[in-house]
């Protein structure tokens, strides 16, 4: 599984828009076998909080499923 | 430049009539002629593992049906029956609801259905009903473990018998709430017979539920009586099958049963699992109780009851795939005669 | 040029911050909780531009899926679903005026091609199926009469999808939790008219009060037919097709000028909740009729 960081820019639901430090952008959908629940998002969004994300690509979607999000020192 | 009138037309080009919702593509029992959208499905299918979901209903309906025939085996001093009954209704509670959990999308989160009690669904009505089938089942089947502990006790096997009633009732429920639940969707081959698909499936219960006694019994009379309640289950789950194919037949959606899941619905659920152990236990009991006959009867019962609940969620999915199928289910005549809120208009 | 009085307030084009009531400069509409809020898409004016589906997509943080081409016409969105909440129909007609099929007719009613296009969406449905499947709550009625799924609360039992008479509802695998359109919900609550009537650019897309919109809808129609076609109606207005079977009016409603199977929508949908008592009743009645045998024969044992 890969590895992105980043902060979150958009949040809408369980997706996200994450900008990575090249300013690249790359939406997310927060897949089901996530143990935290989208609102905790929210907070990391709010104060702009430096996240790793571990993620998969799914088949025929332009987009990633993350499977864990923590956020970085 | 919005001047363009009626007038443009020549007068041997008349405007096209407005669109009839029946568009008159629609003949009594045919599936739907007119157009569709490059033949996509209008509806969308059930998000359901057939086989996980199908097993579960067996299941609820297996363990529904044990806990109903128990509570009456208690009453008429069957205690055997009665015993292996109340331990045979735990299935739906352990392995059913691990089945139920597993086919959720986000099982984590499985308590949410017990945020709310909701009668317009059948699965909140199904939550309830599992909870409390669980609930007085397993009081049933604990009391009735400590009786077989504690035979010279006399409190166990009565507290019981007593905790029997109540899960029976619940049992009643769980051998057809699911037919609801199915009969409460869009998809066209659940939502055309709801009765149809309730008698059947409660039938199909009680055959499992006798039927999987019966294997626990030695020859003798109360094999006999269980067979007898299986062949009443098998003939009113006949005639519900043959009531279901003819109200979806006039609904126009038996396309949807013309391929392969139709086929095994046919062959697996109506012929191995109805017909064919009808056939051996009248022909079981005519002889006195054959024990080889009575026992490849139950088996077929159980196998048959199984094959029903998959292939009806198999069935389900073909029928919402079909727009042929979907399109004539929601046509005018299929509506339900007289909408409660017109009734109503028109009584004032 | 028809402008809103409080477009006078806003000559910059640069603003230093969000709009109060947008909504009422750019649809004509104050959104006040507590009041029903819904679509009407003509389909008249459509043009199958998909600026209504980008939207919906950029607004809501939609990925992009089923990439490729379908062949159907212009539409290579297929259908509603998870990740796009709103879809372009695109219906070639081939069929000539004297109805040979095949045959591209070279005269047409005023307004009309040889195209249809709908830009189809969640009908939000006044007795939502859905909403009455749905086992957890997740699904409700917001204070604009509209119905949203809380994600928050979804665990995924995928029973809305069968329940939607539309095919509208979908699950998402990746995620697990159903989808669909939320008429914008967050929007709302900030006074913003929905993402995909702000951007639709002839209108086709309107957003308004029910009764506003419904009383809009029947002029558009008288106006179609005194233009000469005859073949425009209402599909999801209170008594209209789409609006059957004790389903209530569609808060998101459409004008039509063909058979609404040719767009993809059902003639006469119904409430399936309609159908939980008589199910249940019969087979409760079966099962105590086969208790009752089952008595019997446990007594006459022999």
């Amino acid at each position: 599984m890969r590895t992105m960081e980043g902060i979150v820019t958009i949040l809408q639901e369980s997706r996200f828009q994450l900008t990575d430090d090249a300013g690249v952008s790359h939406l997310f959908i927060l897949g089901h076998d996530t143990l935290g629940e989208p609102d905790q998002l929210e907070a990391l969004q709010r104060r702009q909080a430096r996240i790793r994300v571990r993620y998969t690509e799914p088949r025929n979607l332009i987009g990633l499923v993350a499977h864990s999000v923590e956020t970085t020192a | 430049m919005t001047e363009m009138k009626a007038s443009t037309l020549g007068p041997e080009e008349a405007p096209p009539a407005p669109p009839s919702a029946t568009g008159g593509t629609l003949g009594q029992h045919r599936e739907w002629q007119g157009p569709t959208y490059y033949g996509r499905p209008q509806l969308k299918q059930a998000p359901f593992n057939n086989w996980v979901v199908g097993g579960y209903i067996f299941l609820a309906g297996l363990s529904g049906g044990s806990a109903i025939l128990s509570a009456l085996a208690d009453w008429e001093r069957m205690e055997g029956t009665a015993r292996r009954g109340r331990y045979l209704a735990m299935l739906a509670p352990t392995l059913g609801s691990m089945l139920l959990v597993y086919d959720l999308h986000t099982p984590q989160r499985f308590y949410n259905m017990f945020r709310i009690a909701k009668s317009t669904s059948p699965m909140s009505i199904g939550t309830w009903i599992l909870t409390g089938f669980s609930l007085f089942g397993g009081l049933a089947a604990g009391l009735q473990f400590l009786a077989d502990r504690m035979p010279w006790r006399r409190w166990p096997r009565r507290a019981a018998r007593a905790a029997s009633l109540p899960a029976a009732v619940a049992g009643a429920g769980m051998s057809t709430y699911t037919a609801a639940l199915l009969a409460a969707t869009s998809t066209p081959f659940w939502a055309a017979t709801p009765r149809a698909l309730a008698v059947r499936f409660g039938s199909s219960s009680i055959a499992s539920a006798a039927a999987a006694l019966s294997l626990g019994e030695r020859p003798g009379p109360r094999q006999r009586a269980l067979d007898a309640v299986a062949v009443a289950a098998l003939a009113a789950e006949l005639a519900a099958a043959s009531g279901q194919h003819r109200q979806v037949e006039q609904a126009g959606v038996s396309g949807a049963t013309e391929g392969r899941w139709g086929q095994a619905e046919r062959i697996g659920a109506t012929g191995i699992g109805t017909m064919l152990p009808l056939g051996l236990h009248v022909l079981s009991l005519a002889e006195g109780g054959h024990p080889g006959l009575s026992r490849l009867a139950s088996w077929a019962i159980l196998g048959g009851g199984l094959m029903l609940r998959v292939t009806t969620l198999g069935v389900g999915d073909v029928s919402a795939q079909r727009p042929e199928t979907s399109f004539r289910f929601a046509q005018p005549d299929n509506l339900p005669e007289g909408k409660p809120r017109r009734r109503r208009l028109a009584a004032r | 040029m028809d402008v809103h009085a409080r477009a006078q307030d806003y000559t910059e084009s640069e603003l230093s911050g969000m709009i109060e009531d947008e909504s009422e400069l750019t649809a004509g509409v104050r959104i006040v909780p507590g009041r029903s809020y819904g679509f009407f898409t003509d389909t008249t004016v459509c043009i199958g531009c998909k600026a209504c589906e980008v939207a919906c997509k950029e607004w809501n943080n939609l990925p992009a899926d089923n990439v490729g081409l379908s062949g159907h016409s212009y539409d290579n969105t297929g259908a509603l679903s998870a990740n796009s909440w709103r879809h372009v129909a695109f219906i070639e007609k081939h069929t000539g005026q004297d109805g040979a099929p095949g045959v591209r007719s070279t005269n047409k009613t005023p307004y009309q091609s040889g195209w249809l296009m709908l830009s189809d969406v969640c009908k939000h449905c006044h007795n939502a199926p859905c909403l009455e499947a749905c086992p957890t709550g997740a699904l409700f009625k917001t204070e604009f009469d509209t119905v949203v799924v809380q994600q928050d609360i979804c665990n995924g039992c995928g029973y809305c999808v069968p329940a939607c008479p539309f095919g509208v509802v979908d699950l998402n695998t990746l995620d697990g939790k159903a989808h669909k359109c939320t008429l914008c919900y967050d929007r709302l609550k900030g006074g913003l008219e929905p993402a995909c009537a702000k951007s639709c650019p002839t209108d086709s897309i309107q957003f308004g009060e029910l009764p506003d919109l419904q009383a809009r809808a029947e002029k558009r129609v008288e106006q179609l037919h005194g233009q000469g076609v005859s073949t425009a109606y209402l599909y999801g207005t209170p008594g209209a097709p789409g609006a059957t079977g004790d389903l209530g009016h569609l808060n998101a409603f459409f004008l039509l000028t063909d058979k609404p199977e040719a767009y993809n929508l059902p003639s006469a949908p119904t409430r399936p909740a309609n159908r939980v008592a008589p199910s249940l009743a019969a087979g409760l009645a079966a099962v105590a009729g086969l208790a009752l045998t089952a008595l019997f024969a446990f007594n006459r044992r022999s």
